[in-house]
């Protein structure tokens, strides 16, 4: 067997040995996972994370990247020639393994760098490897013959491209949501209103004590609200204004239409917006989906404590992420036309609320 | 091939097993592998693509594939099927009212013929959040006791917040012998 060219050299991950064996080495991880968790609530200093990826490392990555996809291309154009050429390539089946395996290790090797190229590269490094698996499946069926007597009905049946039958969709459309018979307690929040205002105040030093509120189902009405909770769910909204204080963990905002939203959040995910203005404080990088019509500029809300609040949910600093918005519908590397930054003479001044307390 | 030769080729290989780790956006992937990993994980963007690592444990290798769960990029999931030894199901159980889009992913994942073989761990995450719903609850929810009776699975509640239940989850039994069943069919 031919030994081909290794995939890529692959960076190195971080291997950390765990020995299950011992519950003393769990107890000892635990521990220092909190302590982790304890010296990152204390410190502000940034972590090797948060540091801005380097262009050079983009560059280096992609055109690394694109020699070996471009090996791996001409090796499955010749294999491919090779049925009719006059001296064929002698093991094309040993050569298509091999192939395989440099895709497999190109895979991992976007894999291992996606967490700092920028979105529009992991789609189009994702969207060339599926493009070369598929070549190299469509050439190993061209080269390799079938085997004479297999059954022809069993391998008709599973075709390469049958993710989900579209019985499974439809029915999905039909059926009721509903989830099973079991009976969805109800969370703390602010539902089904109309034209109203709705305040409510976080209190409680201990960030645990915090658990997460939704809001939901409301038209034309004003909510607030203030100091620190973990999580918040915001769903089917029309022609709100939503002022909120630091989230400790994550907004999901689901259906809007014509509303004002000024959050800052850990992390902010928004699918099927439209029409709608964001000021956003966000440590990672906020995205849309399926989303039209929204604007983004810098958080500006005002209360009694909001410093305090922002410190303490470590959101005290401006990042700028309010700006890097990710589309996941869209696919280039030019600007996605579903959102843009809200020109400065459009943008409210701060937003201030005064004696949340009462 | 011979039988030395294959048997080396068990040899060689038993040691890596392969993890699917998927699951609705926001659930907490990512932030449970890189808490089990002991990273930082203050700023963690949602997922565009997938992210792997590479964990010893006991004797194995993990190759923990960690795959972006955006509606958008749902259907790239299925390029991860193949060589899966373990899937590892997490759900965000303060999210009630997207659980039943969670039902219909994981119900949809449980039909994928490339899957049949693997063992399913559902990691009940964010249980540090009041209103979250148990173990026990998301079992019903998710009405997992219907499930093909030949599949090994398990739920587990954990935080990937306060790291309550991650061990435990990774260290059940038949995430590893079912790598080394895998190992045997080749
Ligand atoms: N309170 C709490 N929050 C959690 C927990 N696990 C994750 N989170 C938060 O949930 C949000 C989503 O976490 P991610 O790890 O990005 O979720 P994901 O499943 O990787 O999401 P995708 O990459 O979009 O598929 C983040 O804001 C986390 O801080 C948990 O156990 N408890
Ligand atoms: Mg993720």
């Amino acid at each position: 067997m031919e030994e081909q060219a290794p995939p890529p050299p692959l960076p190195t991950t971080t291997t950390e040995t765990l020995d299950a064996a011992t519950q003393r080495k769990h107890a000892a991880m635990l521990d220092r996972l909190s302590n982790l968790q304890q010296s990152r609530l204390l410190s502000h200093k940034p972590s090797p994370i948060d540091t801005p990826p380097s262009f050079e490392s983009t560059q280096s990555f992609l055109s690394r990247f694109s020699t070996t996809k471009l090996a791996i291309e001409s090796d499955l154009a010749r294999i491919r020639q090779s049925p009719s050429d006059p001296n064929p390539i002698p093991d094309p089946k040993s050569q298509l393994q091999s192939l395989s395996l440099s895709i497999a290790g190109l895979e991992k090797f976007v894999a291992e760098n996606s967490y700092f190229l920028p979105s529009y590269e992991v789609r189009t490094c994702l969207k060339s490897i599926s493009d070369l698996k598929q070549t190299l499946d469509h050439v190993t069926s061209l080269v390799i013959p079938k085997k004479k007597f297999s059954f022809k009905s069993k391998p008709t049946k599973k075709g390469p491209i049958a993710p989900t039958s579209p019985t499974q969709t439809e029915s999905r459309n039909t059926e009721p949501t509903k989830v099973g018979s079991f009976k969805v307690p109800d969370l703390p929040g602010f539902r089904s209103k109309e034209s109203e205002v709705l305040t409510k105040v976080f209190k409680g030093g201990g960030l645990d004590e915090i658990g997460e509120f939704t809001v939901s189902d409301l038209v034309d009405c004003e909510v607030r609200l203030l100091g620190c909770l973990r999580a918040l769910f915001v769903h089917r909204l029309r022609n709100c204004r939503v002022y909120v204080g630091p989230v400790f963990g994550s907004v999901l905002i689901e259906e809007v239409e014509g509303c004002v939203f000024v959050l800052a959040s850990h992390q902010i995910r928004i699918h099927r917006a439209t029409l709608n203005d964001f000021y956003l404080r966000v440590r990672s990088r906020p995205i849309i989906e399926d989303s039209c019509g929204v604007r983004f500029a810098p958080y500006c809300l005002r209360y009694d404590g909001v410093e305090r609040d922002l410190e303490e949910s470590n959101l005290n600093e401006e990042t700028g992420n309010w700006a890097n918005v990710d589309d996941f519908r869209w696919l280039k590397a030019v600007q996605s036309p579903n959102w843009a930054v809200l020109p400065e003479s459009e943008r409210i001044s701060a937003v201030e609320i005064l004696n949340p307390d009462t | 091939m011979g039988l030395l030769s294959i048997i080396r080729k068990i040899k060689r290989k038993e040691k890596e097993m392969r993890i699917l780790m998927v699951g609705l956006d926001n659930s907490g992937k990512t932030t449970i592998v890189l808490k089990i990993n002991g990273e930082d994980t203050s700023v963690i963007s949602p997922t565009l693509g997938f992210n792997i690592k590479t964990m010893a444990y006991n004797k194995y290798t993990l190759n923990i594939w960690d795959v972006g769960g955006q509606r958008t990029i749902r259907s790239y999931w299925r390029n991860y099927f193949e060589q899966t030894d373990g899937l590892v199901w997490v759900v965000d159980s303060s999210d009630l009212r997207r659980l039943d889009d969670c039902k219909f992913e994981l119900d949809n994942l449980l039909k994928e013929e490339r899957l049949s073989g693997a063992s399913l761990l559902i990691l009940a995450n964010k249980q540090d959040i009041q209103g979250a719903l148990s173990p026990d609850e998301i079992t019903k929810v998710l009405n997992l006791e219907a499930m093909d009776k030949t599949r090994h699975w398990r739920i587990v509640g954990c935080s990937a917040y306060t790291g309550d239940g991650l061990l435990e989850g990774f260290d059940w039994r038949p995430l590893d012998e079912r790598a080394v069943t895998t190992m045997i069919a080749l």
